[in-house]
């Protein structure tokens, strides 16, 4: 290809880029697709995208979910059952990411929204259950301001919303799969296994190496369990 | 007849038949050394086909030869068929071709390589396969088309992505495809297998 076309094809990318930055989903686009399902907790799903929308969530994948989800044939109390997992997890401060991508593939396979909304909330309790352990582990999200006690470790946000994201898929996984709760090596080693293909990409190998360190194997059964219950 | 007589007669027809037989055995011997080495000129030799007619041919020591010769037979074919087996050229299938383990490294080698540049290459062969597309995390499960510009049944596409776990299935012909040979790990969701895999980061390509 000639270095000119390549120039071309680079202007035009970033031109795409800064435009579909400015262009995030607005709560009047979100309020629109809602109207359209109808859902029952309007005003509740605003106030968590207004929320979200200042923690930073990412609203164009939010809203392109929104939109597919209503574009299902299928009961409004499905559509909105599996709106309000996201919404929840927004509530709570929890990463969305995973939640959304296992929303988007229930949907291209065609699982029933029934079925999705359940396996979906499932994800949702494990996700608030790893974030809980994190917590009774002595590791925090990073907050301006924040003053981190001694024996405690406060992670820059994205890195502990990573952590968590991967952490709390894939214990989904694992429950998914058929795994046995019971068996906390194999989580562990599930999360472990992860955890360390990832490092070096959004976290670190002593992230890694500070999680497996701080979490038994028997915490992962304790939150798996908890999730199920 | 008196006994003289008779005595002297017995003794000339004792001489008579000793003398008889012992020019009678050694004329026999002497046939049979003419005979054994008139056949051994005239003996045709025996070719190829000849020498396989005498081990299979029924003789009074043959047996074990022959179940000799029959056992090396079968063995020399296994051996041939074994070595053709993975050289000949295999009829086609609608199925996707289910690389082997050794298969994959190359596949590994050529993903790597092509991520530095133009994304991560994703490579299906799918022989008889008429629409492939690729279903992912990093396209949202919407699909992305493959193409096999050259018709050999190998379908490629290339995606830019940045470091970190995706996992992703193909579509060959309306069928969800989730267990990639080249995949680093597989997860069940749904109660369907996908694919994963690592960009960067430990073990990433």
């Amino acid at each position: 290809m000639k270095r000119g076309v390549r120039f071309f094809i680079g202007v035009v990318a970033c031109l795409a880029a800064c435009t579909v930055g400015v262009a995030a989903a607005t709560l009047d686009e979100f309020r629109g697709v809602i109207a359209s399902i109808p859902v029952a907790n309007e005003s509740r799903i605003m106030a968590a995208l207004a929320l979200g929308q200042r923690s930073g969530f990412p609203a164009d994948e939010t809203y392109r979910l929104f939109e597919r989800v209503a574009g299902v044939t299928g009961a409004a109390a499905d559509k909105e059952a599996i709106l309000l997992v996201v919404v929840e997890a927004i509530e709570s401060g929890l990463p969305v990411d995973s939640l959304l991508n296992k929303a988007f593939e229930g949907l291209a396979r065609g699982v029933s929204l029934s079925t999705l909304g359940h396996l979906l909330d499932v994800r949702l309790r494990l996700l608030e259950g790893t974030s809980d352990l994190f917590g009774r582990c002595r590791i925090f999200r990073a907050s301006q301001g924040a003053v981190v006690a001694a024996g405690s470790t406060a992670l820059a946000p994205s890195v502990f919303d990573a952590l968590l994201s991967n952490v709390g898929d894939a214990l989904g996984d694992y429950v998914e799969s058929g795994g046995s709760p019971l068996e906390s090596q194999r989580i562990y080693n599930q999360v472990e296994a992860r955890l360390t293909l990832l490092a070096g990409t959004a976290f670190s190998a002593d992230d890694v190496e500070l999680v497996l360190s701080r979490v038994e194997p028997a915490d992962l059964t304790r939150v798996v369990l908890a999730a199920l219950s | 007849m008196s006994l003289d007589a008779r005595d002297s007669l017995d003794e000339l027809l004792r001489e008579t038949l000793r003398q008889d037989a012992t020019g009678a055995s050694h004329a026999v011997a002497q046939l049979e050394a003419r005979v054994l080495e008139t056949l051994g000129d005239r003996a045709p030799r025996r070719g190829l086909w000849g020498s396989l007619k005498a081990l299979v041919a029924p003789t009074r020591a043959g047996r074990w030869t022959q179940l000799a010769f029959v056992g090396a037979t079968a063995c020399a074919c296994l051996l041939v068929g074994f070595f053709l087996g993975d050289r000949l050229p295999r009829d086609r299938s609608p199925e996707p071709v289910a690389l082997t383990r050794a298969a994959v490294p190359a596949v590994k080698t050529a993903t790597a390589e092509a991520s530095d540049q133009n994304g991560v290459l994703f490579i299906l062969p799918a022989p008889n396969a008429r629409v492939v597309s690729l279903v992912g995390s990093f396209s949202e499960w919407e699909p992305v088309p493959l193409t096999d510009n050259d018709g050999d049944g190998i379908w490629t596409t290339q995606i830019p992505l940045s470091p970190g776990r995706y996992e992703y299935a193909f579509i060959i012909d309306g069928r969800w495809f989730g267990q990639d040979p080249s995949a680093d790990d597989y997860v069940k969701s749904f109660g369907e297998y996908s694919s994963v895999r690592y960009i960067g980061g430990g073990g990433g390509a």
